[in-house]
């Protein structure tokens, strides 16, 4: 399924979206701002959905670039890199094609901590990234500077409410109309970029500021409470310079696996796969962090940043005296550039020097581009409702770092459930969500609206409750179908193929629990495993593929007339059979959260005159949360189960009165109309 | 096979009332999809039970099921071997223990049928949960509702409190830290083992701490078994200040020399603790240091325990020393009021006791006795001396009324229950930690997965683990740079 050759891009690019007068008046259904990880999945799932849509970033040759490490997926990200494929975005098999280097984190720790993740060629995934945006129908890219967001006047029944008109573009003051904005603004709203004592505006390195009137739209015209966080990116060190023997060479998977669900191999070949290198920090590099601290603006400001991804600064400052892991990966084939995992760093760039100079592998190494450090605004994300559209604005839509995650698989999650439900929403559909119950994005996205983020937010499989369910091999199970038929995200032709997979597996379950033996049966037929006698005399065939030593392939070569046809899915069938008794288990607590996510909780609710029993402190939390779900309620720090019980209530009273009223509505509806209808046949 | 027994064996004392819902709701609308085009309360197809009136020696028991297995029950346990008894009608029949078929207690049975299977202890406001759920509770239920359950919750706020600030407590809180921090460092090689520096040794200490801790809290479970001794009964105070006549009072109603009496003040300085039996119910009784503050420290511990002991009981009796009090009424009863404020943060459960009553002169007695009482502001008050006796068998009729009303209330928590549910918890707990065993070698994600269900289990006994609390202990101990 892999595309095999890429159109020459910016031969195509040039004649269609340098030019933005003509866009002048123009209405479009959906205007993405920003071309990152967000904004691409975000315009491509819009577009995929049905709407016009329109995406808008600074340099058209930018988009899909990777601004920091050139790698995707691991542990955590890689599932949000499986459910973003599975919902037809871009990322995986952008991932397939770029990747030169694969491996499966976490191997030896069960199928549902897999990190499925690639090191990436950074020119061939924006490559991908680029030529998929221009084949998609209803999809078209433009070079510009958003100036100004346009929203209409507060509604004057709903004060501080607005709803979304379309975007002002600075130098000119085009205005472009849409109904619904995606935001994806990564580090650029506000964002200033640190090395060592200087600073200056920017979002990254090489591209110019944004305007600051997108910031003062939010903040000032919508009252939105925003936050600063902060991040770095290291120094890129070029790869001749550094003596690669003297570091610890890490080999790739022999057999690549593809992230997408429709590919069954990756672009690169196994032999062409690159390595990468390991080696570690030495005293040298505490001893240049600290006598250089006071030239180092960024690491002095209290800013938060992540604990997760520190940078080398902070690393040896909270840890001292211990050898630091830095991972030296390849920025693509054809690259001479090495970029050091591990050494983000902000200080002066001869300072950057002397440091890496410090590590053995590099005692002779150049630096091609120093590190710096960003900060910039995020939203606070719980003013957004779970389809990450502002609670307050209607239309407005925000996605990635804006929204105070980290990460470009995190950013891409966002980025197309954002896209849908704008494309959604301007053309006048429903917005959805997505249960933690079934998905990570759905984890993510809760996280976000619910609890809100006081670091750069990034997945860790650790914050999934169900994570025995939510696995990286059932990804397409779990989303794809939803994402067909209730969405509206995913194409035809991968419904299908789910809906074959699904049919499949389940046939294959069948045909393993039709396998009925007593235990010296499955002797006969399975020697080698060791099968005890003194358990049930009767197994099935899923009960065997549950022990350690059998495989789908022991099995189907005992019984080929019935299973042989399910070769194609030995691994799923094994990892499905291991797993089957936990998800049963899990999937009771799932229903009962479902059930409470599934009462909504209205969002224009006055929490402070709610006639129920209430404390002071419960009313605070929810008028400044206000969860959109009796779910996302009870997982608010400070709300007691009474509150939640008398919400509960609350909810089932307004629902039921709301239903007789509507009833009432209908019947007064046919009245009339058999009043108009008598008097209609009513002689003149 | 069904987990109802170890609740304890006395409590089926009269009557059994197998009942899907109070109201007689009929009961399949519970479970029905199609009640009101409510989302079903499907899923919530766990059978629980929970004794739904006082606890103890309170003459009348009403145990109530609610749930799929209730059928099941009244079979196994009520003798209903052929067929189930006619609805809504009472039966005497004998209760017997399922496995031993030993009979525990005759009772009346009370059938509100439904359709179909385990049984669990009711969580917390699990009852009315299910009720909301099914729709059942009308609007004019609501409004008294909130209150309700505001009550329900914090009568067992305070038997919590009560049971965890003992040693009990700070065993389970000791269990929880160390499962956290298990948790935490298996999430931890799980999320970050293979890019960051998360030494194999991780694990190795994962395994010995379950094992150490899977192997106490069995031991722990086989203890209580043989009957460690429940702190049950409705806990009496007795506060005030240094020298009122707390001891004498404890020893007047115990009718022993349980605590030393001394004239000096300070005498009492840890809390004494007495079993009594008053007309029937069980009392937890306390004697506690004088209110004071004071610069010896051994006091001064005593002091905080006296406070603390205040805060978890049920009915405080204050205790004043008579000769103390102003001789005029008006200006008595602003200085009891005062007093009260200084010893408790609500007057609602408590007892005024002026003791010393035979130091007064007569005259004055009379005058307090009688004006006293009607004084708003102020609750019971009792004027009695522990010297002379005089005004003691008045107050222990106020008391046994007190102490009644306490028991009757139906929302005052069963200790007994709580053990039980302490006791399913518990139990899950191990079992879970069992699966970390199982899987450790083969699938960390399945082992992890016991390492949290054993931190739920015990979350609900300790408070809830988010995963954030998680992530903390995570980024503590260990330097994740990527």
């Amino acid at each position: 399924m892999l595309r095999k050759k890429l159109p020459f891009l910016h031969s195509l690019l040039s004649p269609v979206s340098r030019h933005v007068g003509h866009l002048t008046g123009h209405q479009y259904d959906v205007i993405v701002v920003g071309g990152g990880h967000a904004g691409t999945e975000a315009a491509a799932a819009a577009a995929r959905v049905g709407a016009e849509t329109l995406l808008i970033t600074q340099k058209i040759h930018t988009i899909g670039a990777l601004s920091c490490n050139p790698s995707l997926g691991g542990v955590g990200k890689g599932q949000l890199v499986k459910e973003v494929d599975a919902l037809d975005g871009l990322c995986g098999r952008a991932g397939d094609w770029a990747g030169i280097h694969f491996s499966i984190l976490n191997r030896r720790k069960g199928p549902a901590v897999w990190g499925p993740r690639a090191q990436l060629d950074r020119q061939r995934y924006r490559d991908f990234i680029q030529s998929e945006l221009l084949s998609t129908p209803r999809l078209t890219m433009v070079e510009g500077s958003v100036e100004e967001l346009l929203v209409t006047e507060p509604n004057p029944e709903e004060p501080g409410h607005h709803r979304v008109t379309g975007i002002r573009l600075a130098n000119g003051s085009h205005a472009i109309s849409a109904r619904s904005v995606v935001l994806t603004t990564g580090t650029f709203l506000s964002g200033s970029l640190f090395v060592g004592q200087t600073t200056s505006p920017g979002g990254r390195i090489g591209d110019a500021p944004s305007s600051a009137g997108l910031s003062h739209t939010l903040r000032e015209r919508l009252g939105l409470r925003t936050g600063r966080l902060r991040t770095g990116t290291p120094p890129r060190i070029v790869k001749d310079s550094v003596d690669l023997s003297l570091a610890k060479l890490h080999l790739p998977d022999s057999h690549p696996t593809p992230f997408s669900f429709l590919n069954t191999h990756t672009h690169c070949k196994p032999e062409e796969q690159l390595p990468c290198y390991l080696t570690f920090t030495t005293p040298g590099v505490e001893r240049v962090v600290r006598e250089s601290l006071q030239l180092n603006c960024h690491i002095q400001q209290d800013t938060k940043g992540p604990r997760y991804c520190p940078s080398i600064e902070s690393r040896v400052l909270r840890f001292p005296g211990r050898s630091h892991q830095v991972w030296l990966e390849p920025e693509g084939v054809t690259s001479d550039l090495l970029y050091p995992q591990g050494l983000s760093m902000t200080m002066p760039p001869d300072i950057q020097l002397r440091l890496i100079r410090e590590i053995p592998p590099m005692r002779r190494a150049e630096i091609h581009t120093p590190g710096y450090g960003v900060q910039y605004d995020f939203v606070c994300p719980t003013q957004l409702s779970p389809a990450l559209q502002v609670k307050s604005t209607q239309g407005l839509f925000l996605a990635g770092q804006i929204n105070g995650t980290t990460g470009y698989e995190e950013a891409a999650a966002q980025g197309l459930w954002a896209g849908a439900n704008a494309a959604r929403s301007a053309l006048s559909m429903p917005t959805v969500t997505l249960s933690r119950t079934e998905s990570y994005i759905g984890v993510l996205i809760d996280d976000l609206v619910s609890r809100g983020v006081t670091e750069p937010y990034r997945m860790f499989t650790s914050r999934a409750e169900f994570r025995t369910s939510l696995r990286p091999d059932n990804a397409d199970l779990r989303l794809t179908p939803k994402g067909f038929e209730e969405v509206g995200c995913v194409s035809s032709v991968r419904y299908q193929e789910s809906l074959r997979v699904r049919n499949s597996l389940q046939d294959a379950l069948t045909a393993l629990q039709a396998l009925f033996l007593s235990t010296s049966s499955w002797k006969k037929k399975l020697p080698s495993v060791p099968i005890s006698e003194t358990k049930s005399t009767l197994l099935t065939g899923l009960d065997l593929l549950q022990y350690n030593d059998v495989t789908f392939e022991m099995l189907a070569s005992a019984f080929p007339e019935s299973l042989s046809s399910f070769m194609e899915f030995a691994q799923r069938l094994k990892i499905e059979a291991v797993y089957k008794p936990h998800c049963d288990l899990n999937k009771k607590e799932i229903e009962r959260i479902q059930r409470e996510e599934n009462m909504s909780l209205p969002q224009d609710i006055d929490y402070f005159s709610l006639p129920v029993s209430l404390s002071d402190e419960v009313r605070e939390i929810l008028d400044r949360v206000r969860p959109s779900t009796l779910g996302a309620a009870t997982r608010l720090e400070g709300i007691t189960p009474a509150a939640v019980v008398n919400l509960l209530n609350y909810v089932r009273v307004t629902e039921k009165k709301k239903e007789t009223h509507r009833n009432q509505r209908q019947q007064e509806a046919q009245r009339d109309e058999e009043l108009c209808a008598n008097s209609a046949s009513l002689p003149q | 096979m069904l987990p109802l027994r170890p609740v304890c064996g006395g409590i089926w004392r009269a009557a059994v009332h197998t009942v899907r819902m109070s109201r007689g709701a009929p009961p399949y609308r519970l479970f029905s999809s199609t009640c009101d085009g409510a989302p079903a309360a499907l899923a919530d197809a766990d059978t629980i039970f929970a004794l739904s009136s006082g606890h103890g020696r309170c003459g009348v028991a009403v145990v109530r099921v609610s749930g799929p297995a209730s059928a099941t029950a009244l079979r196994c346990m009520a003798g209903f071997t052929q067929r189930l008894p006619p609805p809504r009608t009472a039966l005497l029949r004998s209760i017997t223990d399922p496995r031993s078929t030993e009979v525990l207690d005759r009772g009346l049975v009370l059938w509100f049928p439904g359709s179909v299977p385990g049984l669990r202890p009711a969580e917390a406001g699990e009852f009315t949960r299910r009720a909301f759920q099914a729709g059942k509770l009308g609007l004019t239920e609501v409004e008294g509702l909130g209150d309700l359950i505001h009550a329900e919750t914090e009568a067992q706020r305070r038997q919590a409190l009560r049971q965890m600030s003992g040693e009990l407590g700070r065993l389970y809180q000791d269990w929880s830290d160390r499962l956290k921090r298990c948790l935490a460092h298996v999430e931890a090689f799980i999320d970050f083992s293979e890019d960051e520096l998360i030494e194999d040794g991780v694990l190795n200490r994962v395994d010995v701490s379950v094992s150490d801790l899977q192997a106490e809290i069995e031991r722990h479970l086989k203890d209580e078994r043989r009957g460690e001794r429940l702190r049950s009964g409705v806990q009496v105070v007795i506060a005030g200040a240094t020298n009122a006549g707390k001891s004498s009072l404890l020893n007047k109603l115990c009718q022993r020399p349980a605590a030393i009496v001394s004239p000096i003040a300070g005498t009492t300085r840890d809390v004494v603790e007495t079993a009594l039996d008053l007309g029937g119910f069980p009392v937890l009784l306390s004697d506690t240091a004088g209110l004071r503050d004071s610069s010896d420290l051994v006091e001064r511990e005593g002091v905080r325990r006296a406070r603390e002991r205040v805060e978890q009981a049920d009915l405080t009796l204050v205790v004043v020393d008579s000769a103390h009090l102003p001789s005029e009424v008006d200006r008595a009863a602003a200085f009891l009021r005062e007093h009260l404020r200084s010893v408790l943060p609500d007057t609602d459960r408590c007892l005024l006791v002026l003791n010393k009553a035979d130091l007064l002169p007569e005259k004055q007695r009379q005058k307090l006795d009688t004006e006293l009482r009607g004084v708003s502001g102020l609750p019971a008050v009792r004027l009695i001396s522990c010297q002379t006796n005089e005004g003691l068998k008045a107050f222990l009729t106020v008391l046994h009324s007190s102490v009644k009303t306490l028991c009757g209330d139906p929302l005052f928590g069963a200790p007994t229950l709580t053990q039980a549910r302490h006791r399913a918890h518990l139990q899950r707990c191990a079992a879970a930690l069992a699966q970390y065993q199982r899987y450790r070698d083969t699938d960390l994600a399945l082992a992890a997965e016991g390492v949290r269900l054993a931190v739920t289990s015990l979350g609900r006994i300790t408070g809830r683990v988010g995963a954030e609390e998680i992530l903390d202990i995570i980024f503590k101990d260990f330097c994740i740079g990527k």
